[in-house]
Formats: C-alpha cells, sequence, structure tokens
C-alpha cells in the first residue's frame, strides 16, 4: 500500500491532539512543555505531508515553512525552560496550578 | 536632510545615549549637553532655510484605505518654530537638570530625546497619519519621565496624563481612519478634498473627533483635568517642556490640520473662539486662587493658550503671526518660569508659594531672573509677549469688541497673578526657616539669561518670527498645489521601476488632451498593457482634477484676501495719497448710499 | 551740532540702566557692594549726557520739529509699525524738564540713597525709568508711546516696591501696576479701536493728523462719530490710569510707600503728567469729539475737588502731597477738557518744579527725622533746616498760586481759559433755561484753589512752625540735608519761582505759548459749535463768544483765593494744640470715608474678582473633578468586574483559549466567513 498523504496529515492530527491534552492535562511544568512541542512538530509534520501533495512550484514553502518553526520551537523551549527553572527557584514547585498568581 | 535628522536623530542619540555608565553620570552630561547644542543649531538652520520638503516615501497602507501613508516632512515657519522650542527648551532641561539628577541623568537623558523626536516629528509631518503617529508618540516619554522623576503623586499623575491625552485622541484616530478610507492618500490636500464629498452631519462629527483631540492637548476648558496634577508633579525641567513645547502641539494642531482641512461654518468658529476665551478667564481666576507654585504656572498656561486659541478661529489676516509670536514668547516665557519655580523649589523644599519668600535677599540674581520672568510673562511691551498679545488683541478686536474687552479683562487678572506670585516667591520675608538647598548654576543661570534676553530681542524686533512666515505666504499657493504633484511621482516610482523612463505630463500643470494621447503612446512602447494603461491615465487625471481644485482654492482665498486689502486700502489711502483717492471714494459712497435710498 | 540723532536721547538712559543693572547683579553677592561714589557718578552723567543732547536740540529745532524712523518694528498683516522718534514742540518740552529734572533729582538720590543696600539697584530703575519716560514722549507713534507707557509703569512698580523685605510696600507697587493696567487695557483697545477706523498707518501722529483733517474736510466725521468716541473714551481711560484720575486714583496716594525721590521724580513731576501729554498729543483727535472734551472735563473737576479736600485729613507728608498732586492733575484736566491744551501743558511744566521741590524738601525733612513722616510728630522746623524750610515755602507760594511764582501764571491761564474756552451748556433745567458750564467750573476751580491753599499751608505750619511734637532722642539728630541734596532743591526752587514767567500774559510774554502753537493751535481753534453738525454730539455748545472779560478780574480772584485759604490754615493751625501722633497716619472717622471712597469702589470690584475666583476653584473645578473622578471609577469598577472571568490556573486558561481558537473555526467554517 502506497503512502497516503491523508494518512500523514491524520497521523499529524493524532499528534496533535495528544500534543494538547498532554498540555492542557498534566500538571507537571515539564510536561506542558513538552505537549506543546509535540503540537508544534505535528504542525510541522502537517506542512511536509501537504508539501508532497501540492503541485511543485508550491511545495517549497511546505519545506522551508518548517525549518524556520523548528527555529522558532529551539528558541522557545529555551525561554520556556529558563522561566520554569526561575519559577522553580522562587516556588520550589513545577506544578502547573501553583502558578496562580498572574493577576489579570 | 536637516529634517531628517532632527526628526529621527533625536531617537538614535537616545539610543547613542544608552551606552554612558551610570556611575560616571558627568560623562551622560556632556554628551546629552553637546547633543542638544546640535539639535538646537539644526532647528536654527531649519528656520534659516525656509519652507523644505523632503521627497514623500510611501510608507505603508492601512487596511481599508483607499490610499498610502507617506513618511513626508515639510518645514514651514509655524513648524520650525515650534521645532526651536521643542529642541531649545529641551536643551534648558538638559542643563537645567545637570546638577539635581545625578546618577538617573542618563535616563532623563534618554526619555528627553525620544520626547524632543516626537515632538519635531508632530510638527513636520506634512502626512496626517505620520502626524498622528508622532502625536501620539510624544505621550509615551513624558508619561514615563513624569512618572519617575517628579514630585510624591507623580505616578497618578502621569497616569491621568496619558489616559486623558490618548483617550483625547482616539476619536481622532477613528475620524482620520473614516477620512483615509474616502481621500486618495493621507495628505492635507487629499483629505481636504475628501472632506468635500461626505454630508455635512459627517463633517461635523468628524470636526468634532478632530477639535477634542487639540482640545485637550492644548488643553482648553473644560478638558483641562490633566493639566494641573501634570505640571505640578512633574519635574520642574519636564514641566518647562510640556508647557512650552508639547501644549503647542494642540494649537498647532489647530492652525496647520483642522483650518485646512474643514470647513468650517460661522457656529463653529465662534463657539472654538469662546471656548478659548473661557479657559483664558477660567485660567486666570485658577491661578489667582492658586497656592502651589506650579500650579499657578499651569493655569497660567492655560490662560495664555486659550487666548491663543481663541486668536487661531478669530481667523483675521493677522492671525497666523500674531499666534506664532504668541506661541514662541509664551514657549520662552513659561519654560524659564518653570526652570525658575523648580529652581526655587529646590532652595527651599516646597512648592507652596505661601511658605516661600525673602529670597530676593537670600539670593539676588535668581530673583532678578525670577521677577524679570515674570515682568515679560506679563506682556510688557519690549517683550516677545506684548507683540503676541497685542496682535492676537487686534485679532479679536477685529471679531468683536466684546471678545477684545474679555481678553483685555484677562491681561488685567495676568498682571494680578503674576505680581502675587513674583511677591510671595521672592519679596517681603522668608515664611519659615528652612536650610537652603543648591543653588542654580552658571550655565544654568546662563541659559535662562539667554531666553530672557531672546523674549526682549524678539519684542524688539518680531520680525525675526513673522518673515519667516512671509516668506510662507508666499509660497503657499505654490506649496498646496505641489503637494499632490509632489506625491504623484511617488506613486510613479513603484511602477516606474520596470519602465525606467519618466513620465514627464505628471510634472506639468495643465494636462491637455493631447498630453494625455502622448502619455499613452509613450506607455504603449514602454510595453504597458491595456488596463494598466487606463489605470495610469485615470490617476493622472485624478491628480490633475484634486490640483486643479487646490489651485482654485487658493486662488478664490487669494482674491477674497486681496478683496479686503483693497476695501482697507481704500480706506487708508485716505491720509496716505490726501487728494484724488478720498475724494473718489466719497463719490462711490455717497453713490451707494444714493443707490441704498432709491 | 543740529544733526545729533535723536535716538542718542534715550540710548544714554538705556545703556545707564543696562551698566547699572549688570554691576548691580554681579555685585549682589558681596557685603559692601560697589563703590557709592563711582555708581552715582555714572548715574548722574548719562541722564545729564542726555539733557545736553535734548538742550542742543531744542535750541536749534526748527518750527515744525525733527522726525526720525529708525527701523521697521511690526510688520504683520493689518499691523506695520515702525520705530521711529519726532521732536517737536511738545516732546521737546516734556523732554527738557523730563531729562532735566531728572538729573537734578537723581543727583538728589546720591544724597538720600547712601547707604542702602539697594543703592546700585535704584538707579539703575531709575534710569530704566528716564528712558521709558523718553521713549514715552519723544516717540513718533502710539505704540511706541505705549511701549514708554507700561515701561514707567513698571518702573513706579519695581521703585515703589524697592525696599521689598515689607510686603505692605510691595503691595502697594501690586495695586500700583494693577490699576495702572487697567488704563493700559484702555489705551490699548483705543489703539485698536484707531486702527479699525483708519488703519495701522493712523498709529503714526503725523498720519493722525492727516487722517483727522482728511475726515473734516470730507464732512465724515459725522459717519464715524461713534467710533470715535469710544476711540477717544478709551484712551482717556488709559489717561486716567496713568494721571490718577477718578475713578483709577488709589494707587497714587499708596505709591508714596517708595523712596521719596522717586515720588517727586515719577510721582509728582513725570510719570503721572503722561496722561495729560497723551490728550495734548492727540488733541486733534479729542477736539472733534466735544463729549468726551465734557467728559474730561467733569473727571477733571470733580478729581481736582476731592482730591483737594482728600488732602485736608492727611497726616503724612507724603500723603498729603500725592493729594496734591492728583488735585493738580485734576486742574491739567480740566483745561484739557476745556480744550487748552497749551495752558494744560504749561502747568504740566510749573508743577513739575514746585511739586518736585515740595517732594524733595520733604525727603529732606524725613531724611533729617530719620523716617519719620507723621506731621504731628514735626514743628518748629524751620529753626533746624532753614534751607529746607526755605525751599519749601517758596514751592508753596507756587502752588497756592501766590502772585509772581509759578503756579500762580500756570493756574489762573487755566481758570481764565475754562472761563472763556469752554462752551458747552446746559439747556431745559426747569431754574434756567441756559446754565452756561465754564461758569460752573470756574467755581470750582476757583474754590478748589482756596482748599489748596488751605492744606498746603497746614502742611507748612505743621511741618516748619510751632514748637517740636517729635520725639526727644529724636529732635537731637535733626540736621540739614547734605550738599548733594540741597543743591538739586534749591536749583528747582528757582525753577519754581520763575519757570511761570514763560507765559506771562500780563506781562506780555508768550514765548511758551507760541512755542506750543505749531502743534496744538489747530486743535485749539477748532470749535465744535460750528464746525460739527450738532445733531451727532450729545452735549449742546454754542459758539465761542466774544465776551471780553478784563484778565486782571481772574488774577484778583485767583490772588484772594489764595489769600483766603493762606489765612484759613493760619487760623486753623498756626496756634491750635495738634496732639502728637499714637500708631498709624492714616485718617480716621468720616476723614478716612473721604479719603478712601474710591479704594471702597475699587474693593468692591476686588471682590467681586475674588468671589468669581473662588467660584471657579471651589464650584466648577470641583465639579469636574468629580466629574472626572467618577468617569476614572467607573471604569476601575468596570476593569475590576472583568478581571473575575481571568482564572488563575494555566492550564484551565490554556484549555479555555484552545476552545476560543475551536469556535471561531466552527464559525468559520459554517457560515464561510465572519463578516
Amino acid at each position: 500500500m502506497e503512502l497516503q498523504p491523508i494518512f500523514i496529515q491524520i497521523l499529524a492530527l493524532a499528534l496533535f491532539a495528544i500534543g494538547i491534552l498532554v498540555a492542557i492535562t498534566r500538571r507537571n511544568i515539564i510536561f506542558v512543555l513538552m505537549g506543546v512541542e509535540l503540537a508544534l512538530n505535528a504542525v510541522n509534520l502537517s506542512f511536509v505531508g501537504f508539501a508532497k501533495t501540492l503541485p511543485a512550484e508550491l511545495s517549497v514553502a511546505g519545506q522551508i515553512v518548517p525549518l524556520f518553526s523548528i527555529a522558532i520551537a529551539a528558541a522557545e523551549a529555551c525561554v520556556g525552560f529558563a522561566m520554569v527553572i526561575l519559577i522553580f527557584r522562587n516556588r520550589e514547585s513545577i506544578d502547573a496550578d501553583s502558578y496562580s498568581n498572574m493577576r489579570g | 536632510m536637516l529634517l531628517h535628522l532632527l526628526v529621527l536623530a533625536p531617537f538614535a542619540v537616545a539610543l547613542l545615549m544608552v551606552v554612558n555608565s551610570k556611575e560616571d553620570y558627568k560623562a551622560a552630561t556632556r554628551m546629552a549637553i553637546l547633543f542638544g547644542l546640535l539639535f538646537l543649531g539644526m532647528s536654527v538652520a531649519l528656520i534659516a532655510s525656509g519652507n523644505t520638503a523632503t521627497t514623500p516615501v510611501e510608507w505603508f497602507k492601512i487596511p481599508g484605505c483607499k490610499g498610502p501613508s507617506y513618511y513626508y516632512l515639510y518645514s514651514h515657519g509655524l513648524g520650525a518654530w515650534m521645532v526651536f522650542l521643542s529642541c531649545g527648551l529641551s536643551l534648558v532641561s538638559l542643563i537645567s537638570a545637570r546638577g539635581i539628577l545625578g546618577a538617573n541623568y542618563r535616563n532623563f537623558a534618554i526619555g528627553i530625546f525620544a520626547l524632543m523626536g516626537a515632538m519635531n516629528g508632530t510638527f513636520l509631518a506634512a502626512d496626517a497619519v505620520l502626524f498622528f503617529f508622532f502625536f501620539e508618540a510624544m505621550v509615551i516619554p513624558a508619561a514615563i519621565l513624569i512618572a519617575s522623576f517628579g514630585g510624591e503623586k507623580r505616578k497618578q499623575a502621569a497616569m491621568t496624563f496619558a489616559i486623558y491625552t490618548l483617550v483625547g485622541s482616539a476619536p481622532m484616530m477613528v475620524a482620520l481612519w473614516y477620512l483615509l478610507t474616502i481621500a486618495d492618500n493621507s495628505l492635507l490636500v487629499s483629505l481636504a478634498v475628501a472632506i468635500q464629498s461626505v454630508p455635512e452631519s459627517t463633517q461635523l462629527a468628524l470636526l468634532m473627533s478632530f477639535l477634542i483631540a487639540f482640545i485637550v492637548k492644548t488643553p482648553i476648558f473644560p478638558f483641562h483635568g490633566w493639566q494641573a496634577i501634570t505640571y505640578s508633579e512633574a519635574s520642574a525641567p519636564l514641566s518647562a517642556i510640556l508647557t512650552g513645547a508639547m501644549s503647542k502641539a494642540g494649537v498647532f494642531g489647530f492652525i496647520a490640520w483642522v483650518l485646512p482641512i474643514f470647513p468650517f461654518n460661522m457656529q463653529e468658529v465662534s463657539t472654538m473662539v469662546w471656548l478659548g476665551l473661557a479657559s483664558a478667564v477660567y485660567g486666570a481666576f485658577m491661578a489667582l486662587r492658586a497656592t502651589d507654585g506650579k500650579k499657578l504656572l499651569a493655569f497660567s498656561s492655560m490662560s495664555h493658550l486659550g487666548i491663543a486659541v481663541a486668536g487661531v478661529f478669530s481667523l483675521s489676516e493677522a492671525m497666523l503671526p500674531a499666534v506664532l509670536v504668541l506661541l514662541v514668547a509664551h514657549g520662552i516665557s513659561a519654560g524659564v518660569q518653570y526652570y525658575l519655580i523648580g529652581v526655587a523649589e529646590r532652595m527651599t523644599g516646597t512648592r507652596n508659594i505661601d511658605e516661600m519668600g525673602g529670597l530676593a535677599h537670600k539670593n539676588p540674581a535668581f530673583s532678578f531672573l525670577f521677577g524679570a520672568a515674570g515682568v515679560m510673562a506679563l506682556a510688557v511691551p519690549g517683550t516677545a509677549g506684548f507683540i503676541g498679545e497685542f496682535s492676537v488683541l487686534l485679532s479679536l478686536w477685529d471679531l468683536s469688541a466684546v471678545c477684545a474687552g474679555i481678553m483685555g479683562f484677562v491681561m488685567i487678572l495676568s498682571a494680578a497673578y503674576v505680581l502675587r506670585f513674583i511677591q510671595k516667591v521672592i519679596f517681603g520675608n522668608p515664611a519659615r526657616e528652612y536650610t537652603e538647598g543648591k543653588r542654580a548654576g552658571h550655565l544654568e543661570g546662563f541659559a535662562y539669561g539667554v531666553m530672557l534676553v531672546l523674549l526682549l530681542v524678539f519684542g524688539f524686533h518680531p520680525s525675526f518670527i513673522t518673515n519667516s512666515l512671509n516668506l510662507n505666504e508666499e509660497e503657499v499657493a505654490e506649496q498646496v498645489a505641489e503637494e499632490p504633484a509632489a506625491e504623484a511621482p511617488a506613486e510613479e516610482v513603484v511602477e516606474e521601476e520596470e519602465v525606467e523612463e519618466d513620465v514627464e505630463p505628471l510634472e506639468s500643470h495643465i494636462v491637455s488632451s493631447a498630453d494625455i494621447a502622448k502619455l499613452d503612446s509613450s506607455l504603449t512602447q514602454a510595453g504597458f498593457s491595456e488596463e494598466e494603461r487606463k489605470e495610469l491615465i485615470k490617476q493622472v487625471i485624478e491628480t490633475e482634477a484634486n490640483m486643479a481644485k487646490a489651485t482654485a482654492y487658493a486662488a478664490e482665498k487669494q482674491q477674497r484676501e486681496e478683496e479686503e486689502a483693497r476695501i482697507r486700502d481704500a480706506a487708508n489711502k485716505g491720509y496716505e495719497e490726501f487728494d484724488v483717492p478720498m475724494e473718489s471714494q466719497d463719490e462711490s459712497a455717497v453713490k451707494n448710499e444714493e443707490a441704498s435710498n432709491d | 551740532m543740529t544733526n545729533i540723532p535723536l535716538w542718542l536721547i534715550p540710548l544714554f538712559p538705556l545703556l545707564g540702566t543696562i551698566i547699572l543693572g549688570a554691576i548691580a547683579v554681579t555685585s549682589s553677592g558681596n557685603k559692601k557692594g560697589a563703590p557709592e561714589n563711582l555708581i552715582g557718578a555714572l548715574a548722574v552723567i548719562l541722564p545729564a549726557i542726555s539733557f545736553a543732547c535734548v538742550t542742543v536740540l531744542a535750541v536749534n529745532m526748527p518750527a515744525s520739529g525733527f522726525r526720525e524712523t529708525i527701523c521697521n518694528w511690526i510688520d504683520i498683516p493689518l499691523l506695520k509699525v515702525n520705530i521711529g522718534f519726532q521732536f517737536d514742540a511738545l516732546s521737546r518740552i516734556m523732554l527738557l524738564f523730563v531729562t532735566g529734572i531728572g538729573t537734578l533729582i537723581t543727583l538728589y538720590s546720591i544724597g538720600y540713597m547712601h547707604g542702602d543696600r539697594g543703592f546700585t539697584r535704584f538707579f539703575a530703575y531709575i534710569n530704566l525709568f528716564l528712558f521709558s519716560m523718553i521713549v514715552l514722549v519723544l516717540s513718533d507713534n502710539l505704540l511706541l508711546t505705549f511701549l514708554g507707557w507700561e515701561g514707567v509703569g513698571l518702573c513706579s512698580y519695581l521703585l515703589i516696591g524697592f525696599w521689598n523685605k515689607d510686603l505692605k510696600n510691595c503691595k502697594a507697587a501690586n495695586k500700583a501696576f494693577i490699576v495702572n493696567r487697567v488704563g493700559d487695557i484702555g489705551f490699548l483697545l483705543g489703539m485698536l479701536s484707531l486702527v479699525t477706523l483708519g488703519g495701522a498707518g493712523v498709529l503714526n501722529y503725523d498720519m493722525l493728523n492727516h487722517f483727522i483733517s482728511m475726515l473734516i474736510a470730507g464732512g465724515h466725521v459725522e459717519l464715524i462719530m461713534p467710533m470715535l468716541t469710544i476711540t477717544c473714551v478709551l484712551f482717556f481711560v488709559g489717561c486716567t490710569g496713568k494721571s490718577a484720575q477718578i475713578p483709577l486714583l488709589t494707587w497714587l496716594p499708596d505709591a508714596m510707600a517708595g523712596p521719596t525721590p522717586v515720588s517727586a521724580l515719577i510721582h509728582a513731576a513725570t510719570m503721572v503728567t503722561s496722561g495729560v501729554y497723551l490728550v495734548a498729543r492727540l488733541s486733534n483727535l479729542f477736539v472733534i469729539c466735544p463729549d468726551v472734551l465734557n467728559i474730561i472735563l467733569v473727571v477733571g473737576a470733580l478729581t481736582a475737588f476731592w482730591a483737594a479736600f482728600a488732602g485736608l485729613f492727611q497726616n503724612d507728608i507724603k500723603k498729603v502731597l500725592a493729594y496734591s498732586t492728583i488735585s493738580q492733575l485734576g486742574y491739567m484736566f480740566m483745561a484739557a477738557g476745556a480744550s487748552a491744551f497749551d495752558a494744560s501743558i504749561f502747568h504740566v511744566f510749573t508743577h513739575a518744579f514746585f511739586k518736585a521741590s515740595l517732594f524733595l524738601g520733604a525727603g529732606a525733612v524725613i531724611h533729617a527725622l530719620g523716617g519719620e513722616q507723621d506731621m504731628r510728630n514735626m514743628g518748629g522746623l524751620i529753626k533746624k533746616t532753614p534751607v529746607t524750610a526755605c525751599v519749601m515755602i517758596f514751592a508753596f507760594l507756587a502752588i497756592i498760586g501766590f502772585p509772581g511764582f509759578a503756579g500762580f501764571w500756570s493756574k489762573d491761564l487755566i481758570l481764565e481759559r475754562i472761563f472763556t474756552d469752554c462752551n458747552w451748556v446746559i439747556t431745559g433745567s426747569w431754574l434756567a433755561p441756559v446754565v452756561p458750564m465754564n461758569k460752573i467750573f470756574y467755581v470750582v476751580g476757583l474754590f478748589t484753589a482756596v482748599i489748596t491753599a488751605v492744606y498746603m499751608g497746614r502742611l507748612i505750619i505743621m511741618t516748619f512752625f510751632g514748637s517740636y511734637r517729635g520725639s526727644k532722642e529724636n529732635e537731637a539728630h535733626i540736621h540739614e540735608a547734605p550738599a548733594v541734596m540741597l543743591i538739586p532743591m534749591i536749583v528747582l526752587t528757582f525753577g519754581s519761582i520763575f519757570a511761570g514767567y514763560l507765559w506771562a500774559d500780563y506781562m506780555g510774554v508768550r514765548v511758551f505759548a507760541d512755542s506750543l502753537a505749531p502743534v496744538l493751535a489747530a486743535a485749539q481753534s477748532f470749535d465744535p459749535a460750528r464746525s460739527l453738525n450738532p445733531d451727532i454730539l450729545l452735549s449742546e455748545f454754542i459758539p465761542r463768544a466774544a465776551e471780553h472779560v478784563n484778565p486782571i478780574i481772574f488774577a484778583a480772584l485767583g490772588t484772594l483765593a489764595a489769600v483766603v485759604g493762606m489765612f484759613i490754615a493760619w487760623k486753623g493751625w498756626m496756634h491750635a494744640h495738634i496732639p502728637a501722633a499714637k500708631g498709624s497716619s492714616a485718617p480716621e472717622g468720616y476723614a478716612a470715608g473721604w479719603t478712601f471712597m474710591w479704594d471702597y469702589v475699587h474693593g468692591f470690584f476686588v471682590k467681586v474678582v475674588n468671589v468669581a475666583a473662588w467660584i471657579c476653584e471651589k464650584v466648577v473645578d470641583a465639579f469636574l473633578q468629580a466629574f472626572q473622578w467618577t468617569l476614572g471609577s467607573i471604569a476601575t469598577i468596570l476593569g475590576d468586574g472583568a478581571t473575575v472571568f481571568q482564572v488563575r490556573k494555566v492550564r484551565l486558561q490554556l484549555g479555555l483559549s484552545i476552545l476560543g481558537i475551536v469556535a471561531l473555526v466552527v464559525v468559520v467554517l459554517l457560515t464561510g466567513g465572519l463578516v
């Protein structure tokens, strides 16, 4: 059976859903960040999948955008972890629910 | 180049100031004052160079708007003098803050330079969107400076200031956006043309939105709530800039934007005159009762600017030079008064004028400056204030004697509150014991002295100021006509990148059908498609139509002015060439009378 | 030598101001101050040079005078004004005594101000004053005159409040400036209405005269009569401020808080007469508004009478002289109101001499008594200070119009001219069908002359005769003034005796009148009853009568008034027991009511303004603040309410925002777009 483009999209959707679910349900802030990363990578996968499907002159975008996205994800992870570490120093906790002093 | 430098370089300098370390604040002082001098020099050069403009550069296109906005700076007499005020007062503020802020000086200087850049941008912008951008941008450094270097209630003051002015200009933003959706682009002339196609009720709403923004900024009664607390809580050097230069943005907006864009009816004009006079009287009354020295000056500023606004809307022929001289005089004299009350506050440790007193004996040199500044704020003849107030009085008298009478009343009140102020601060005996704080340094005193001398110089030779406008007046018709023409090549630049050919007919002022045919053929040669050609030609014709409208408008205005001038000349000729013209005029008068009798 | 440029005249005092001001500011730090001799010499020499220039020019002046335009001043649409000077007959007289008496009084001040901490500052102000006064009388247009006009007001303010440690002086100074400001606004508005009538060009005096002659020749006076009347009234308001006439006169008595030479120079001899100068300068304008001249006449008469009466009640020697000044100014305005402008200028001229002598004499007395100003603590000083006493007695004879002295010539001339030149009548009264106003004003003037002699006699008697009533320790220190003070006094005394002979009609000398003729003759020969349509006037006039009264009768009546007054004073105070002063020297009881009548009126207006200001602050501003606060509070409450929706759980927020995105996507998919 040949690899159908739709399979890639289904896989990406599944990964994205898992990532979001992890981000929402886990209380450990590190898991939350992992979930976000997973969701991001799912989107990258979706891009690549579309790059395969679409006509040649448009597929370039589908291949380039993930590169950007990976770079940004790396940066975001850095910042995110730095923040987590700083908050941990203050709070001695990585429970996301204990970060409840964000005033609106 | 000068224009770009004056607007953009202050921001660059503000960034550059960051390199100074906090510990060695003296270095920051030297650098800031040096740059301040440089900008002041540039502003003087700007005044000397007369009317100049930069090439318009397309900046961005706001979604929903018909045309683009430009980065386009334009200097005329009014704007150039306002830039002079902003640069000059910034320099003196930098000098004045030198000894008192210590390690914080660097941050102060950064704020001042940013504020100066924004103010210069406001006064030089030729594009409505650019103007609005800088008009709003002024608020941010000002609010930050108030919040960081003020008195006890500085946070509250900064908040009041920011919210009041930003909320005040919000309607203007909406109105501007609305105008841009129907105007070709965001230049003055296109807006003025666009407003003609709007129904009258909408025109009124748009006018209101514009007016509110400038009324709040000036401020005019009853929207002055932010002023007293802001000026009194901000540090004195900053208050000087706020009142001397920034509040002028309001009056400047009336003259440079509201008046040219909107068609006015008599009722709106007289409402504005009365509002101006009301705030003049109100400010004078409040100043009479104020015990906080800086509040007193704030209300006196309000009073003077109220007079300026009333003068603007008197719409007489002498209005522009009159108001300009008044603004420059008020900028300098109110500025120097703020610096001096700042020094007094520093020496006595209080702003309450009931607790000061006796400085004439403790510090005669300071008191000399203080008294002289007060007297010059009174518009004694021989100072620039007198020229301004007298000519504004003349404009108001032209409008109605009652207005002039009210302004005369305000002038009497101003004598009352200024003399009370002088008496309480420097005369008599000290009201209480205190340890004297830091006195003004030599450089500081010298700077204040120069400001006072400037007032005298402008008082005896106001042509320094008014001539820059004469130049403007002669060129104004050309300028009005040139603006759309200037914009046209800018549009072409985008198109011509491929063509590499100048489309000459755009430069000419009258487009005949032959010209269009020629243009069409040259475009065909250059390889444009049918539709592109049509589009371009349509643009050309539209631009020409706009230009024709503007020229017609200018011509009509000029004609009206000439007619007025002729009537007046006819009256004057009676004694100048007192033989024939008087007689002939008599005859015509008699004829008129007869005709009316019939 | 004739081509001395005119701008040199004001230049020297200006130089003096700048140099002395610079010295005053720089030397303020050190304890000793600058050397007095040097400062004094500088302060006297510069005005003296000006005086020399004026003299040379005065001698060589052609009948039409000199004109000089220096440069352009204001050049805007509707208003083009040059800085220009005009040295004609009127300016000549004014300049001669302004610079001359100015120099003398500056010399006197060196002695008077000796040892004062503000010595240099004082002379800087005096020079600034002379500069402004010279500009006032020398300028060739109204706007430049106004520069001098406010300039002298400013100097008056600075000098009244010279001893600024005492807040009382500062208050007097403020009052002077503010009351003058009221008058100045009148002046300003007058200029504006003149500009409306004839364009900015008519601010120039020559142009104005042309303009008026054109109006008369073209018969246009009727058309602009209402505007013209308003203009003249506004100018006269300016004059009442500067020359302390009803109702703007309260500042002058208070102005005596300044040093005495200042009172002599500014508040007696020169500045306060600038109102009279202005009326004479604009005489061509005023004569075509005879209604306004009548107002001037009434105001002048009322002021002369009221101030003379108030002078009777004063105990402070300087206050007596202040009220006497106001009264004499009233005489000058009466003359101007009867369109006898040359007589009014003549009285300005003689008055400058004798009033300056009186003030300088009073200054010498105060100096001798160590600052005592209350006449009840004086007495018998003729033995201790004979020169001062002589000076004052001669000046006294001059002011009451004793035959042969300066005041006799000028005051009698005024009374005579009121009688002959005033042709205003009031008709329709049930008592008499035609009331000739000239007789009424003549009687008022004569009666005022009697009172003048009474209060001046009282002053001389209380100060110099009888026995000394002050404290014992003071008595030992009484001394004659130093020579530097005596010399100017003596020179001025000669002036107050002989100045009158420049225009002694009975002796056939008319030098003064002839010299003024080129400027004023045209205006004085203008007869409203003949030249103007009576319908446009509010008051009625009869053609000037050729009725001839022997001038000797006027002289005799004038002399009689002086003698009667002196007799009353002698009877009343020569042998009366005068109780020594306790507390303040201000009058009490009904005298206070009379003296401070106009202060009460002013107080009313001040009260109104204060109440209005109070309303502004406590009602209007409070309301606006409350409104502002309410708006702010509403915004805060709404914001607080909105924060309720802001849950403080990170995960929940994340979940909610994802839900939001889903909802958006669903909406877009279902409706095919948001809009």
